[in-house]
């Protein structure tokens, strides 16, 4: 057996299959990425077409393929040598497969993480590469590697088109002196050596991307000479913001703002305005559409009817002939109108640490220069009291700090508002102190606010204005002391009467459930 | 990317130029027949070969990139006689044919017998009948010597083969005589047939004669040859038809190869009964 294992004839049979296998390998990848993401679009059409590629592909022989490819194609003038063919036709099948996988681990990474980093301004192509892909590498490598795998065993059937291989080379010394069992033996070893090779690499991509793993992150270190900061001083500096310059005039206009899901309407035509540096709490029970609300004035989701300006201008919307339609950028739009948002579930970056979680959108949105928005991003988790814990990442983190690193991710976009969605609602009760400290800091600061929230007596303590909400509609609005203390509704009243009785005995999130 | 596999590809597909070394000795008249055929002067024929079928076409033992056989041998002798060129294309049997007729390969010259299905697609020089050999286990432990005696035994032959054809039509009559019908079971490739003899999971193969013949000559310690039939099957190489005056100069040359008894030197060199050779004969349908 010995005289075949080092026979050069079979190793150059086996160069031949990891030769076709990687260059087949690249492009099916490539193109199963492409297939992927085309039946992720909500285009019907091109999800469409990417499904029948797939159907076809994965339901036809590979045999078959290539003797098409390297036989039938002639015939309308494309001729391939045999390499080439089972390049191509590797490929190609790789392709559908792969588009599987990949769909696969993309739909394993939370919706919640494309429209967190959707909230800091992130085009899809960018969130993609950064966020998603990232994440879905975990799923996707321990598929890929069996597709490696099983391609450069593959490669076998290439001889019907005259691929001469390892199997075939194999095959052809036995037909010549009858000796399988020495022969086949050796080419089982050529072969088991070139998949632990692939087995090994598949190990060290795994690694590579277990974001769950701590890695050494080069600890930010500041400067002895830099204090910590207050926040509200913080915040001025990074937004340039002046609390003086609050006036009359209305920062956020919305106006008849319509939005149903399918039957379901949720928003019934609400006017709301807030004026220049006015922190509006949102109150009223789950399903009465304060979160959507939110939602649309950054546009992570289409007005149906009825408009809102952020600044005087809308965020991802043109005046056009016939009233408003999307612009054609919207990442870019939602970038430009900076507004930061802070979500029930936090919705960190997985992969990421707090000081990176704080930084993807400043570097890579705004292109701020990578050493400034570091030293910064520092010194805003500094300024929410988890300095300590730049390096680490989220999953290592308690629910309140989690809450407070994204709170410190959507200011270091130098927002110009700040969108609150039921922040401390998925906290334990414990915890919800810390982060409520931060968001009062933050009002100190002059900052323009929307926040939904259960919690009265924090909202009786920040609130510039009480708006309460019931059934898509604003039941009534003014002073917290009048809305929270004297309200005029009996809907209003009963609300508060179970909120209060709740809140002295369990934890608010069960008061807003249903909210997601 | 496609002139970069290219340029890669031509040292994968095994292209053994052909080796002259083991070749007979130019055995026509190649001046008149390069006379003949001018405009095939020096071009390259791109040979179909399968180097897994002894005695016809398979890798030198002690150069596993040379091709050698009797039909190996014959190509190499007639397109020499032809002044041509020669690139051996080595691929799957059953990959062989659709390469000649979708114009990837200009000869198949591997055991192709002539039918007129396949004719209707190729052209054929035939110069030998085929036949039938059954390769059994040394020694012939089931004591077979006609196809009489196979009934109620383990048969196998290739897959889509005239071999698997016979099996089934003697199963048939052995059915009709009141016997035991054979247990007939197919294999992709000869060397799988093999295996399946050698360990006992059938009792005999039926496949070609030369192949067989050879077998049992090379590896008798392992094979025998139970019994062999002379069939009406013409064989020789399947020639495409865009390559303009390749098919009558390949029967011109084979004529002379086999008038001057290099033919029939080649058959005994490699085990094949010289009382199957027939005269050359052209088919183009």
């Amino acid at each position: 057996m010995l005289e075949f294992l080092f026979l050069p004839f079979l190793w150059q049979g086996a160069l031949i299959a990891v030769e076709i296998a990687t260059f087949a390998m690249v492009l099916g990848l490539i193109l199963g990425l492409g297939l992927a993401l085309l039946r992720l679009t909500g285009n019907k059409f091109l999800s469409g077409v990417a499904w029948f590629y797939v159907w076809f592909v994965r339901g036809t022989p590979l045999l078959l393929q290539l003797v098409f490819i390297f036989d039938a194609l002639p015939a309308v003038g494309i001729t391939l040598d045999n390499f080439t063919t089972a390049v191509v036709g590797f490929a190609l099948n790789e392709a559908a497969f792969s588009a599987e996988i990949i769909r696969g681990g993309i739909l394993a990474v939370g919706r919640n993480q494309t429209i967190a980093a959707a909230s800091l301004g992130m085009g899809p192509v960018l969130t993609l590469r950064r966020i998603v892909l990232p994440q879905a590498m975990r799923a996707i490598l321990p598929g890929l590697g069996n597709q490696a795998i099983s391609m450069i065993k593959g490669t076998s059937i290439a001889s019907v088109i005259f691929v001469n291989e390892l199997t075939f080379r194999s095959e052809q010394i036995v037909g010549q002196n009858f000796r399988f069992f020495a022969v086949f033996a050796a080419t089982g070893l050529i072969y088991l050596f070139m998949t632990s090779v692939i087995a090994l690499g598949q190990a060290a991509l795994e690694r590579r991307f277990d974001h769950l793993r701590e890695r050494p992150v080069a600890e930010p270190s500041l400067s002895a000479a830099s204090e910590r900061a207050p926040l509200p001083d913080l915040v001025a500096e990074i937004t340039g913001w002046d609390a003086q310059a609050a006036g009359a005039e209305p920062f956020v206009a919305g106006h008849n703002v319509q939005k149903s899901y399918g039957k379901r309407e949720v928003l019934r035509g609400i006017d709301l305005d807030v004026r220049r540096g006015e922190v509006v709490v949102l109150m009223g029970p789950s399903g009465s559409g304060k979160s959507t609300f939110l939602r649309l004035v950054n546009h992570l989701e289409p007005v149906d009817w009825g408009e809102i300006r952020v600044g005087g201008r809308y965020v991802g919307y043109e005046r056009g002939a016939g009233g408003l339609r999307p612009a054609r950028n919207l990442a870019k739009a939602r970038a430009d109108a900076r507004i930061g948002m802070v979500f029930q579930h936090f919705d960190l970056f997985n992969h990421l640490t707090a000081l990176e979680n704080v930084v993807e959108a400043p570097i890579r949105v705004y292109g701020e220069d990578a050493t400034r928005a570091r030293a910064r991003g520092l010194h805003l988790l500094q300024s929410v009291g988890l300095g300590e814990h730049a390096g680490h990442l989220p999953h290592r983190m308690s629910g309140g700090q989690q809450q407070r690193v994204a709170i410190a991710r959507a200011l270091a976009i130098a927002p110009r508002l700040m969108l609150f969605d039921e922040p401390t609602s998925a906290l334990d009760p414990e915890r919800v102190g810390e982060v409520l400290a931060v968001i009062r800091s933050l009002a100190a600061s002059g900052m323009t606010m929307l926040i939904v929230t259960h919690e009265v007596r924090f909202a009786r303590e920040v609130a510039d204005r009480v708006v309460f909400m019931d059934e898509g509609v604003i039941v009534e609005q003014g002073f917290p002391a009048e809305v929270l203390e004297q309200p005029k509704h009996e809907r209003t009243r009963r609300f508060l009467r179970m909120v209060d009785a709740k809140q002295s005995h369990v934890a608010p999130e069960e008061i807003s459930h249903a909210h997601r | 990317m496609h002139a970069l596999l290219s340029l890669r590809a031509s040292s994968l597909v095994g292209i053994a130029v052909a080796a002259l070394w083991g070749a007979p000795t130019l055995a026509c008249d190649r001046a008149a027949l390069t006379a003949k055929y001018p405009a095939l002067v020096g071009r390259t024929v791109r040979l179909a070969q399968d180097g897994e079928s002894p005695p016809y076409t398979f890798r030198d033992a002690g150069n596993f990139e040379t091709m050698r056989g009797l039909d190996n041998d014959l190509a190499v002798a007639t397109f020499k006689c032809l002044g041509m060129k020669t690139e051996t294309k080595i691929g799957k049997w059953s990959g062989l044919l659709p390469a000649v007729i979708a114009g990837q390969a200009d000869v198949m010259w591997n055991n192709l017998y002539y039918t007129p299905i396949r004719a209707q697609q190729v052209d054929f020089v035939t110069y030998v009948f085929a036949s039938t050999g059954a390769l059994v286990k040394a020694g012939n432990p089931k004591k077979i010597t006609a196809l009489t005696d196979t009934c109620g035994i383990k048969g196998v032959a290739g897959l889509g083969t005239v071999e698997e054809v016979l099996l089934h039509k003697t199963s048939d009559t052995c059915v009709a005589a009141g016997k035991p019908a054979l247990e007939i079971a197919t294999y992709p490739d000869k060397p799988s047939g093999m295996r399946l003899v050698q360990a006992g999971r059938a009792d005999l193969m039926l496949t070609d004669g030369g192949f067989a013949g050879n077998v049992a000559k090379t590896n008798g310690a392992e094979f025998a040859q139970a019994f062999l039939i002379k069939t009406n099957y013409k064989v020789g190489p399947g020639i495409t038809r865009t390559f303009a005056g390749l098919q009558p100069a390949i029967a011109d040359a084979l004529q002379q190869i086999q008038a001057d008894g290099t033919m029939k030197e080649l058959m005994v060199k490699y085990g094949v009964d010289p009382s199957l050779m027939l005269p050359v004969e052209g088919f183009t349908q």
